[in-house]
């Protein structure tokens, strides 16, 4: 039994496909759905979390069907939307006792202190949440989130809007829960992230998933090596077999390959024969950025506004 | 059940931090208590406190339960509402959470503006009274949060909700038989006054100030909350699905 399988998962708002015929499997594992916005990825969260009923398909959480067994999934997940949502007027203990106390677990006064212990805020612990700072009240929510140990956890955006410091606590926290066995459900776009922390990542495109796979063979089967050249003058495009020109902005000029350390060779004796002036060369490896651009293409931003069309998507979202 | 218990729980502790919202929501009542039950010179009843009072405990509730209508909306528009959703618990345990907090506030408010018309010389009640009276206020609490609740799910917008309410507070209360007895009325007005909800609730308050058992009003009440429970349920559904 996955953590969590969908078959043909699809949802329309209106006449607007927001998700097609998504199949994935996740078992204990960081999965890291990426999508630029509107995607489909909150969509996608909010169906599996029971927020959202499907259009057509289907999906299970821990074995519990997400529209037959609502209550059977949401007892195996915890859920942290992308809105910061704690009450700033109460403490940190008591944002996390009362998630306790909702889940109903056996003595929430130690769970929630554990919870606390585990996100590190302890310390602050009885301070009103008005005095913490964005990282921190993340990190309380996702101590809120486990405060029942739960199976699954679905994170949409957890480091929107945090610095870089906050960030890569807040995946590190994300890394070691993982390590316990739990499975996390992670929506992201930020590519590098994504890149670092994730076993593997699905890209969602206008609600169709793209590409699906570990970042490493993603970047691997999608893109070729990169080689920039760094010249005084314009450089001219040697046409050699296997090296393809991207593109140049300024004095750089980008070139693929399949092998970039043979291509550099190649590509530094011909340019010096033609009397080019190399000044710097170098060899890069893609990034899932490449990965996203080319699975993705450039967003521009949806052609023409359909109002009606965003009213109901924002009024079904919430 | 314990989960309807940790919303109010979540609710009053929020409410008793905010102490402007706690002090400024008895100010309104309070002075209509004293401005308008010590001050005005009517002769229609004996002691106009006492006629007044009443009215007055029953607005308290309308105040505090349209206040309260937001509530649930802006957990909703906040994201509370979703981390809510997707818990275990009851989905219904949200919003009977919310409506007993708005409910327990107004009577708390109304306790205290009781004390207030007992200070400046309302007439002492039996507990036996008293209990019918906040029976009478917490039914009566029910019904207006769950339409408030009700209204500002259906909005979705707290401009809209806080210019709604805004709107039917005071005619509301003016066309109930708070300030004056039926029999002085003009004509057009007693019809109204007949229909309205806050009638009910305030002359079922004033029988058991007079010694009588208000069942009729009672039954009233009863059956408005049942429907109005029952219409603010399909619309949460509604928001959640």
């Amino acid at each position: 039994m996955s953590a969590i399988e969908t078959h043909g998962l699809t949802k329309f708002y209106g006449d607007l496909c927001a998700v097609q015929d998504l199949s994935l499997t996740v078992d204990n594992e960081i999965f890291g759905l990426l999508g630029p916005n509107g995607s489909g990825k909150t969509t996608t969260v909010l169906m599996l979390t029971t927020l959202l009923t499907p259009t057509r398909g289907s999906g299970t959480v821990c074995g519990h069907d997400i529209v037959r067994n609502g209550t059977g999934v949401r007892k195996k997940i915890s859920y942290v939307p992308q809105d910061m949502a704690v009450d700033i007027k109460l403490t940190g203990r008591e944002n996390v006792l009362f998630f306790a106390y909702l889940y109903g677990v056996p003595a929430p006064k130690d769970r929630a202190d554990e919870a606390l212990a585990v996100m590190e805020l302890s310390d602050r612990a009885d301070d009103l949440i008005r005095t913490y700072s964005g990282g921190m009240r993340r990190r309380l929510e996702l101590a809120q989130a486990l405060v029942h140990d739960p199976a699954v956890l679905f994170l949409d955006e957890p480091t929107i809007g945090l610095d870089v410091a906050a960030r890569k606590k807040i995946w590190e926290h994300i890394r070691a829960l993982k390590d316990r066995g739990m499975t996390v459900f992670v929506t992201t776009h930020y590519m590098d992230e994504a890149n670092q922390f994730c076993d593997r990542v699905g890209i969602i495109n206008k609600g169709n998933l793209v590409a699906l796979g570990p970042p490493p063979d993603l970047k691997a089967s999608l893109m070729r090596d990169v080689v920039t050249v760094l010249t005084d003058g314009p450089c001219p495009d040697p046409e050699l077999p296997g090296i393809t020109k991207i593109g140049s902005e300024g004095s750089e000029t980008s070139f693929s390959a399949e092998n970039g350390r043979e291509a550099l060779l190649v590509l530094a004796d011909t340019l010096r024969s033609r009397g080019v002036a190399v000044k710097e060369m170098c060899l890069r490896e893609p990034t899932l950025d490449d990965v996203f651009l080319q699975a993705v293409g450039l967003q521009e931003d949806s052609a023409g506004f359909d109002y009606q069309k965003f009213r109901t998507m924002l009024r079904r979202r919430k | 059940m314990n989960s309807v218990v940790a919303y109010v729980g979540r609710d009053l502790i929020k409410w008793t931090r905010g102490r402007v919202a706690v002090i400024s929501s008895l100010i309104m009542p309070a002075a209509w208590l004293v401005f308008v039950g010590l001050a005005l010179p009517v002769q229609f009843t004996g002691n106009y406190l006492d006629f007044i009072t009443p009215g007055i405990l029953v607005m308290t509730m309308m105040t505090a339960g349209l206040s309260g209508g937001a509530l649930l909306m802006f957990d909703k528009i906040l994201g509370f509402l979703n981390k809510f959703l997707a818990l275990p618990t009851p989905r219904e345990d949200i919003l009977f959470g919310k409506i007993l907090f708005i409910t327990g506030r107004g009577l708390i408010q109304t306790t205290i503006i009781l004390a207030i018309a007992l200070l400046i010389g309302a007439s002492l009640l039996n507990p036996l009274q008293y209990g019918l009276i906040y029976l009478v206020l917490f039914l009566f609490g029910i019904l207006i949060s769950a339409f408030a609740t009700t209204i500002a799910l259906y909005l979705d917008d707290h401009d809209s909700y806080a210019a709604f309410s805004t709107m039917i507070s005071m005619p509301l209360f003016f066309t109930s038989s708070a300030l004056m007895p039926y029999s002085v009325m003009p004509q057009w007005l007693r019809t109204i006054a007949h229909g309205n909800p806050l009638s009910f609730a305030i002359d079922a308050v004033r029988d058991v100030s007079e010694g009588m058992f208000p069942a009729v009003p009672i039954v009233i009440l009863l059956v408005l909350t049942g429907v109005l429970l029952a219409l603010c349920m399909t619309v949460f559904r509604k928001v959640t699905v």
